[in-house]
């Protein structure tokens, strides 16, 4: 295995913090905020993430593949959870201590509940609005009622710690800036 | 499993002593220290078993809210009670009236929650500026994302809930029929009342001989066990054989129609059960019928998803409908004996704790239990796995913390003295199960020779009191000197003894604040099988603060001193069951049976 190459883009308009762990090749979007002590790590194959995502501390994003992981817009990554997926679309929140292996491609409006292990031996897509919940992690179609107000609690979120973590943190910029 | 020690409580049987403990009955008699309770005026060990429960507040789990009782025993949970002659019934119906309901996929609370306002349909969502709440609202799973939407259930206004859905409740088959038999009833209760002043309470009811346990209990109790004993007429006598075997769930009429000349009509249910084949209803076709054009597992309510409703329901997923939370109830506990209160919580729903609260665990020594042997195995098998992972994975872990036949053991008692004065404890373990209990069920050969020997220091030891900052600092050296000078010449030789030789297993091992560590042995027979588990009487001595037990209102534990009499000495006595665990049965002892 050839040595991970370091190369970090980190749009301008993103928060990353900079105790976090970044490793390989790399690109945030815009409004992206990446809270201090998460991992991000490009193995195999590069990480893109889309905008206003947000990572929160002790989340472990990883990519096992040579293909490119591609993270949409809008996701939310809580605290202590493990993504390893090949694909995320967007709008989709996996809860606190989840993890989710690389078997599985994630749709968008998709949640993945607190602590619920997804770790499927085949291949496997979840569909737009799946929910994941409970300690057998349970699977159940979301009606998309109230998507809406999430998507504007999302934003909202992200712009309020767009605004106080570089009052606390020191922040990382890119190379090319 | 890891040993333990349980405490006894007299309750179930005459005898102060304990049965043996190998039987599985004996299990009922010993509890773990924390559920127990300690009767100060009788002198006693009250556990969960013997005390009587009264109610002191409802209230609901998730708001808070306190229910008065007066609406608790509504006019619906009293007639429950009519009819099922069990109090408990009140408890399980009581549901929250305000606005918390339970998501009925997951169990988690539910909340209402807005509409989305309206796509703007160019594909990209539509992010309003503020979100103002748009009707119409429904209640809203956080959780598995549930939403009474998807079942048709939507409301107006965001309050009130409880009354926009009561429409629906009463309109489900369960209340309407239940709504029947209240009018079926309703005369007759009336009757009961009235006949139930001129009739005393019936006392020779053969039910009250059941509730001979709760004799001495408090008055309220009594007049509620004695109105549900009491005959009503219309109503047969309560029978549990027969209402079991009657064929209808709530037909209390009309079977025994030998026992009361009361005329009462015949009851007959608002739908015929065997005609009722129609979804929803429990009908048996029309669910053959939506089974086989099943196409998806998820469509089927799962049993725990309809277990809460006392009615037959639909079996798919797309009836169901919001539950009510039901309500908790915070108990005190009284004296079987004096029925004095054992505990009382605080009436606020808010507030954990007690106003009254004599719990075992402030007037009984804690006693733990350790296995050396075990302990270091563990110890030793963590270090290995923190070091290298690879290492000693083929040496087999069961040898080393369980306990193998034919072999001797040591084991540690630890006692915690929680009182404010020190207590002399004298521990002996109790040779009834060893001298008889084999003969009585084991094997013949079984009989001859017990199956494990164990021995405990017999003379009695000091345990130093208990002070508040022992509590905060762990130092052992602080306490090392005080501790000789103290208790060393009253623990006399043997515990020097200790002191020197390391070696010794039997005897006091280790004393810091208000822990003493005793160490004991256990000699396992060859076949010997089951569990090494004995019986041991522990009686200790403390110094009582009031010299006349008849006056004794004023005293409040053995803390407050008195005078400068000298302190009387009182001792009390309870027996412990103690589990160290399982015998591995030697493979050897098989192979070669006489050795």
């Amino acid at each position: 295995m050839p040595p991970i190459r370091d190369k970090f883009t980190i749009h301008s308009k993103a928060v990353v913090c900079q105790d976090v762990e970044l490793k390989g090749d790399i690109t945030i979007g815009s409004g992206t905020i990446v809270h201090p002590k998460a991992t991000i790590f490009a193995i195999a194959g590069p990480i893109v993430i889309g905008m206003g995502c947000i990572i929160e501390e002790g989340a472990i994003i990883v990519n096992r593949r040579k293909e490119v992981m591609r993270i949409g817009d809008d996701n939310l990554f809580e605290i202590g959870c493990r993504v390893e997926c090949p694909s995320v679309g967007n709008f989709n929140t996996i809860s606190t201590r989840a993890r989710v292996h690389h078997t599985v491609r994630i749709s968008s409006f998709c949640v993945i509940g607190a602590g619920c292990l997804l770790v499927p031996t085949e291949d496997e897509v979840l569909e737009d609005y799946t929910v994941i919940y409970g300690p057998a992690a349970e699977k159940r179609v979301w009606s998309g009622r109230g998507k809406v107000q999430e998507a504007d609690l999302r934003r909202k979120h992200a712009e309020y710690l767009k605004e106080m973590l570089p009052k606390f943190n020191r922040l990382r910029r890119g190379e090319g800036t | 499993m890891a040993p333990s020690v349980h405490y006894h409580c007299p309750c179930l049987s005459n005898s102060t002593t304990p049965p043996p403990p190998h039987l599985p009955s004996s299990s009922y008699s010993f509890h773990p220290l924390h559920t127990l309770f300690f009767c100060e005026e009788c002198d006693a060990v009250r556990c969960n078993r013997c005390v009587s429960v009264e109610v002191s507040t409802y209230y609901c789990p998730n708001c808070l809210f306190e229910v008065p009782s007066a609406s608790v025993r509504a006019e619906k949970n009293r007639f429950y009670l009519f009819v099922h002659k069990m109090p408990c019934n009140v408890l399980t119906r009581r549901r929250c009236a305000r606005n918390c309901f339970m998501c009925p996929n997951c169990r988690n609370t539910l909340s209402v929650v807005p509409s989305d306002p309206p796509e703007s349909g160019d594909g990209r969502l539509a992010v309003p500026i503020s979100t103002v709440g748009e009707p119409p609202f429904f209640l809203y799973c956080n959780h598995c994302r549930w939403d009474s939407a998807e079942v048709g259930i939507t409301f107006e206004k965001p309050t009130g809930l409880a009354a926009q859905l009561q429409k629906f409740e009463d309109s489900a088959p369960d209340s309407l029929e239940f709504e029947r038999l209240k009018d079926h009833f309703e005369p007759f209760i009336r009757a009961s009342s009235l006949s139930s002043s001129t009739t005393s309470h019936a006392v020779a009811h053969p039910s009250s001989a059941a509730h001979s346990h709760h004799l001495h209990s408090n008055s309220i109790t009594a007049a509620a066990s004695a109105a549900l004993a009491r005959d009503i007429p219309g109503v047969g006598k309560y029978n549990p054989l027969a209402r079991s075997t009657s064929s209808r769930g709530i037909g209390v009429s009309g079977r025994d129609r030998s026992v009361n000349k009361d005329e009462m009509a015949e009851y007959r249910s608002r739908v015929e059960i065997a005609k009722a084949s129609v979804v929803g209803t429990g009908g048996g076709d029309a669910d053959v019928e939506f089974m086989r054009h099943l196409e998806n597992v998820s469509e089927v309510a799962s049993l725990d998803q309809r277990w809460e409703n006392s009615w037959v329901t639909s079996l798919q997923t797309s009836d169901l409908k919001p539950l009510r939370i039901p309500l908790h109830s915070k108990r005190s506990k009284r004296c079987p004996a004096c029925t004095h209160i054992l505990i009382k919580p605080e009436q606020k729903a808010q507030s954990v704790r007690y106003k009254i609260k004599l719990v075992a665990a402030n007037y009984l020594p804690a006693i733990t239990v350790a296995l050396p042997h075990a302990q270091k195995a563990l110890t030793e098998a963590a270090k290995r796995t923190l070091g290298k992972s690879t290492s000693a994975v083929e040496d087999d872990k069961t040898p080393a913390t369980g306990m193998v036949a034919g072999k001797t053991y040591p084991f540690h008692l630890a006692l915690t003295n929680p009182l404010y004065d020190p207590i002399q404890v004298r521990l002996s373990p109790q040779r009834l199960n060893i001298s008889t209990a084999p003969s009585k069920d084991g094997p013949p050969e079984k009989a001859r020779r017990p199956p494990f020997v164990i021995s405990l220091p017999t003379s009695t030891f000091p345990i130093a009191a208990f002070a508040e900052a022992w509590e905060y600092d762990d130092d052992e050296d602080m306490f090392g000197v005080e501790e000789g000078d103290d208790f060393g010449i009253r623990g006399g030789a043997r515990e020097k003894d200790g002191r020197s030789t390391r070696s010794k297993t039997v005897g006091v091992l280790e004393k810091r604040a208000n822990v003493t560590i005793v160490g004991g042995e256990v000699v396992i027979g060859k076949e010997a099988q089951g569990n090494v588990k004995f019986n041991t009487l522990v009686s200790y001595t403390y110094r009582s603060d009031d010299p006349a037990p008849s006056e004794s209102n004023d005293g409040d534990g053995p803390s407050i001193p008195q005078g400068n009499k000298p302190p009387e000495v009182k001792t009390f006595a309870f027996y412990t069951v103690i589990d160290l665990g399982p015998i591995i049965p030697r493979e050897d002892s098989k192979s070669v049976p006489d050795v």
